[in-house]
């Protein structure tokens, strides 16, 4: 039994690591996910919550979609997926995913500055196939 | 068609029901002629299950857009391809693809063992029913029947995204789903074995083949996967940490942990329990899978929608299954007891031992990273959810040990190893690691991680080669064979051992093209026609890009196409032409007026990079779309990807390997003489 | 119209099908085949294979010298024992056994049986040895039975 006493210690050993380095990397990349109405109930009730990076999906407002030109500087309006009218616009400098298109559903990653804009710095939008719409919108 | 479809889907239910019911109770009576209709059952569920995708295509076919499903996911304009293959473009259609495609590999389940494994297999159709009723049932009472109607008939779809409209929309959900219900099979032999309590080798050999299947298709179809990512979808990225990826990746970790660990129970009856639990855990995690895509509890570029109702019944059929397999294992926990200890740190089974800790290591801490939104949000009310960063800094480290591993093992001895073995069989491929490291070090590289996996790769190739050598050699001599056809003799006669080697050599590469991302050049310039622009690689390669023109097609609704603005490259390399690239910016019909237009890009695969080429913005785009021969100002992204053409080839050499290891030989037919027995002085080694 | 012959076509198709065993009393078999593997057959495959490698390993220059013989030693051992227990297990169930097979029995029994035993750890040593691969004591010349 000695021999099984030596493999438990060193299974717990690297799992000892294992969870050392869950663990450290979880602080490291660790990131608020919230809808737009949880950030600005956030952002109102502190402050400072403009400096702290986030997390946020939401949904594209069709028609808002902006290319400023020669500067690379894309900008939309976002929506709360359930709350409609909670909006913000969003500004982005890097390549628009191939999948982002007016009605898309969008992941941002940022944070929302004092002026109310949120600037995003990672910006994923949902597989295509995803959508499904609603009978009412099939018809005509 | 598709109403006769829609009645198949129907009573596809009550048949399934009762081939759940009457396997049992043949397991139970020994009854063979329950047991008969049990599995003629399979086949008549596959049938109709057949007869029901048969009618969803119909209605594809057909235009029928009063089925919410077929307006979805086509319009009257979309080629033909489209339409067939429109079965699994969405949730409802996949849903159905995969209980097809269950029903297919139970009716080879079931056709395979009529004369054979006969005492196994009134459970395996129990148990295959049970399933196969899961999903017929979540087809048809959670709200995602394809089959639904609409209360009026709409004049035409919205159509395929254009997004869609490739291969690989065609390749991947089936590769993928391929894997994942193959899993099913291997699942449903253990439950067999655990009540029938025939624990013994047989059921060894039987899983170990079906595993190996799925395992190919699942690795396959993650592959396809990385490579759609890597064309359509993601600038030249391929992996993203994104939930359902991971979830995908879960169920091939623990397979691959099964294939390694099986061989210690074969050689030395031990973990036993730990096999059984690899692949009922298998199973359960290619559920989790399609759930977490399906009930979209969790963020994700691949969920759906939300469905509490899909995520209720497969919560309650997953716990289901999870209690069911631990209660099995209890019950027959004497049968598994193991007979032998690990007799030395230094051993062949304490390296797969390890190789199994570090694959399920890497599972759990994948799933936790996956999970932790959900489960911060049960204990602090507020979701939190990591990164990619999380998963890098947990799952770089465990793939370097694996990746060692996959060199050691094979050359320790097994139960205990002298330090002469290990002197004698690590000796070199170590100097070569080292070598090949401080030789890339010379050379400029300066990235640790990437280092340090290229220097390990080199270690395992060198072993692996001096493997194929040596017994090459060996056999050569001794059988008075040329090399060639000794090769060829070496492997045929121990096709797992060699076979194995090779998917190995397809991982390594994997692994190096990974490391190969540390290199990534990334650069953005503006162009006007004729302007060249240099961009250096890693590799020492100096391409030149020039310009040759922006052509702009109006396609007026052809294919879905508005317009399609065309820029062609000329590309050299280190001063030699290498022909032209073209990268494009697209709009079509089915796209909002105000959503920008999307792209195609350009990619030229050399053996040590890829060149990848991506128009990026017009700089006057209406102008340019109306023709105007002056607004072909543009922005060109170029990126340079070392290695990643090792991706696609290292897959190619997985599968050819697994192909070797699945592949039967001849001995498999004849029996206890199959051991061709020949005196001990040959090299002789036995056929699997 | 169509639809619904369709319909009872396809009802009834299955329904055959699938009673039809019930009702006219045919049976699957439940029965272990003849020819296939038994759990002490199996044994006995992984014992010889386990044999066939460690020869194999040698010849490669995997193995030396010293480790070879150890591990074939040990190994031999265990296929006889394997060997022994199926021979056992199928002269219950009264299944013929293969003329391959009992040449290699035979081959094997016979190493062992002119080896010699070691006094000081008893492992069989295979004929000739000086040494016992085992324990290094120096060996006598004795013949195992």
């Amino acid at each position: 039994m000695k021999k099984n006493g030596r493999f438990m210690v060193g299974m717990v050993g690297v799992a000892a690591v294992v969870t050392y380095l869950a663990w450290t990397g979880v602080s490291e990349a660790m990131v608020y996910y919230l809808t737009p109405v949880e950030l600005m109930q956030r952002v109102e009730a502190d402050p400072t919550f403009h400096d702290v990076g986030v997390r946020v999906s939401g949904g594209v407002v069709a028609g808002t979609y902006q290319l400023a030109e020669g500067e690379h500087l894309h900008t939309f309006v976002v929506r709360d997926l359930v709350d409609e009218a909670t909006t913000f616009a969003v500004e982005f400098r890097d390549a628009l995913p191939p999948t982002f298109s007016d009605e898309a559903e969008v992941v941002l990653e940022g944070r929302l500055r004092s002026d109310g804009v949120f600037e995003a710095t990672t910006l994923q939008t949902k597989c295509a196939s995803r959508y499904e719409a609603a009978p009412e919108e099939l018809a005509g | 068609m598709t109403l006769l479809g829609e009645f198949a889907l129907w009573i596809s239910l009550p048949v399934a029901l009762w081939g759940m019911v009457l396997g049992f109770a043949g397991g139970r009576t020994q009854r063979g002629d329950l047991v008969l209709s049990a599995e003629r059952s399979i086949y008549a569920v596959f049938g109709l299950l057949a007869i029901a995708s048969a009618g969803i295509v119909a209605a594809f076919l057909g235009d029928r857009f009063e089925y919410w499903y077929v307006a979805n996911y086509a319009n009257r304009e979309l080629e033909l391809f489209y339409k067939i293959t429109g079965l699994w473009a969405g949730q409802r259609g996949s849903l159905l693809f995969w209980a097809l495609l269950l029903g297919f590999f139970s009716s080879i389940a079931v056709f395979t063992n009529r004369k054979k494994n006969r005492e196994f297999m009134p459970y395996v159709a129990a148990v295959l029913q049970t399933v196969l009723a899961f999903f017929i049932v979540v087809l048809l009472f959670a709200e995602v029947n394809p089959f639904q109607r609409l209360d009026f008939t709409p004049a035409n779809g919205r159509g395929l995204n254009p997004q869609l409209q490739n291969y690989w929309m065609v390749i991947h959900p089936p590769t993928l789903y391929l894997g994942f219900t193959s899993f099913t099979i291997p699942f449903a032999f253990a439950v067999s074995a655990l009540l029938a309590g025939r624990l013994d080798a047989r059921w060894i050999q039987l899983t170990r083949r079906w595993i190996l299947t799925s395992w190919l298709f699942l690795s396959i179809g993650i592959v396809m996967g990385m490579r759609w990512a890597y064309l359509e979808l993601g600038w030249g990225g391929y992996w993203f940490w994104d939930p359902v990826e991971n979830a995908s990746l879960l169920p091939w970790l623990t397979a691959t942990a099964f294939l390694h660990s099986i061989q210690i129970q074969e050689n030395r009856g031990m973990l036993k329990v730990w096999n059984m639990s690899l692949v009922l855990l298998t199973f359960l995690l290619t559920l989790f899978a399609t759930f977490l895509t399906r009930a979209g509890l969790i963020e994700s570029v691949h969920s759906f929608a939300e469905n509490i109702t899909i995520a209720m019944i497969f919560l309650g059929f997953m716990g289901a299954v999870l209690a069911a397999s631990v209660v099995l294992i209890l019950y027959r926990l004497p049968q598994l007891q193991s007979e032998n200890q690990i007799e030395s740190f230094v051993s062949r089974e304490s390296a797969f031992l390890f190789n199994n800790l570090m694959l399920v290591g890497a599972a759990f801490s994948v799933m936790f990273g996956t999970m932790f939104p959900l489960i911060s949000e049960a204990i602090t009310g507020t979701e939190i959810s990591v990164g990619p960063a999380f998963f890098q800094r947990v799952n770089f480290p465990i793939g370097l040990v694996l990746l060692a591993l996959v060199g050691i093992g094979p050359v320790i001895a097994w139960r205990r190893a002298t330090r002469k073995n290990l002197q004698r069989n690590f000796a070199t491929p170590v100097v070569m690691g080292l070598v090949v490291a401080a030789a890339l070090w010379s050379s400029g590289a300066r990235h640790a991680l990437a280092l340090t996996t290229w220097g390990i790769g080199a270690f395992v190739l060198t072993i692996i080669v001096t493997e194929f050598w040596k017994g090459t050699r060996a056999r050569a001599r001794i059988e008075g064979e040329g090399y060639v056809l000794a090769l060829f003799h070496l492997v045929t006669r121990n096709r797992r051992r060699w076979g194995g080697y090779i998917v190995h050599v397809g991982m390594v590469m994997l692994f190096m093209a990974f490391a190969g991302a540390a290199y990534n050049v990334d650069e953005r310039f503006f162009m006007e026609p004729g302007d060249v622009v240099e961009v250096a690689s890693p590799m020492g390669h100096t391409y030149e890009l020039r310009h040759d023109g922006l052509s702009v097609n109006l396609a007026n609704g052809q294919r879905n196409l508005l317009w399609q603005a065309i820029v062609t490259v000329s590309v050299s390399k280190d001063g030699e032409p290498q022909g032209l690239l073209t990268t494009e910016k697209r709009q079509y019909t089915t796209q909002d007026a105000g959503s920008p237009p999307m792209t195609e890009v350009g990619v030229k695969s050399y053996p040590l990079e890829d060149l990848y080429l991506i128009l990026s913005e017009l700089e006057d785009l209406p102008a340019a779309v109306s023709a105007d021969s002056d607004a072909q100002g543009l922005y060109l992204q170029v990126l340079v990807k070392p290695l990643v053409g090792w991706i696609w080839f290292g897959c190619l050499i997985l599968a050819a390997g697994t192909v070797v290891a699945l592949w039967p030989s001849a001995d498999r037919q004849r029996r206890a003489s199959a051991d061709s027995v020949e005196p001990a002085a040959e090299p002789a080694v036995v056929a699997d | 119209m169509t639809l619904y012959v369709g319909v009872a076509l396809v009802a009834a198709a299955v329904l055959l099908f699938i009673m039809q065993p019930v009702v006219r009393g045919l049976h699957a078999s439940l029965e272990r085949e003849d020819d296939e593997l038994t759990e002490t057959e199996a044994r006995k495959r992984v014992a010889l294979l386990a044999l066939r490698d460690v020869e194999y390993d040698f010849l490669a220059g995997k193995l030396d010298e010293q480790d070879y013989r150890s591990l074939k030693s040990e190994l031999t051992a265990e296929a006889l024992a394997a060997l022994e227990a199926d021979e056992a297990a199928r002269a219950s169930d009264g299944a013929s056994s293969d003329p391959d097979v009992e040449e290699e029995i035979a081959r094997i029994r016979d190493g062992l049986r002119s080896g010699v035993v070691c006094d000081d750890c008893g492992f069989t040593n295979e004929k000739g040895s000086r040494f016992c691969s085992a324990c290094g004591h120096a060996l006598a010349d004795r013949v195992a039975r």
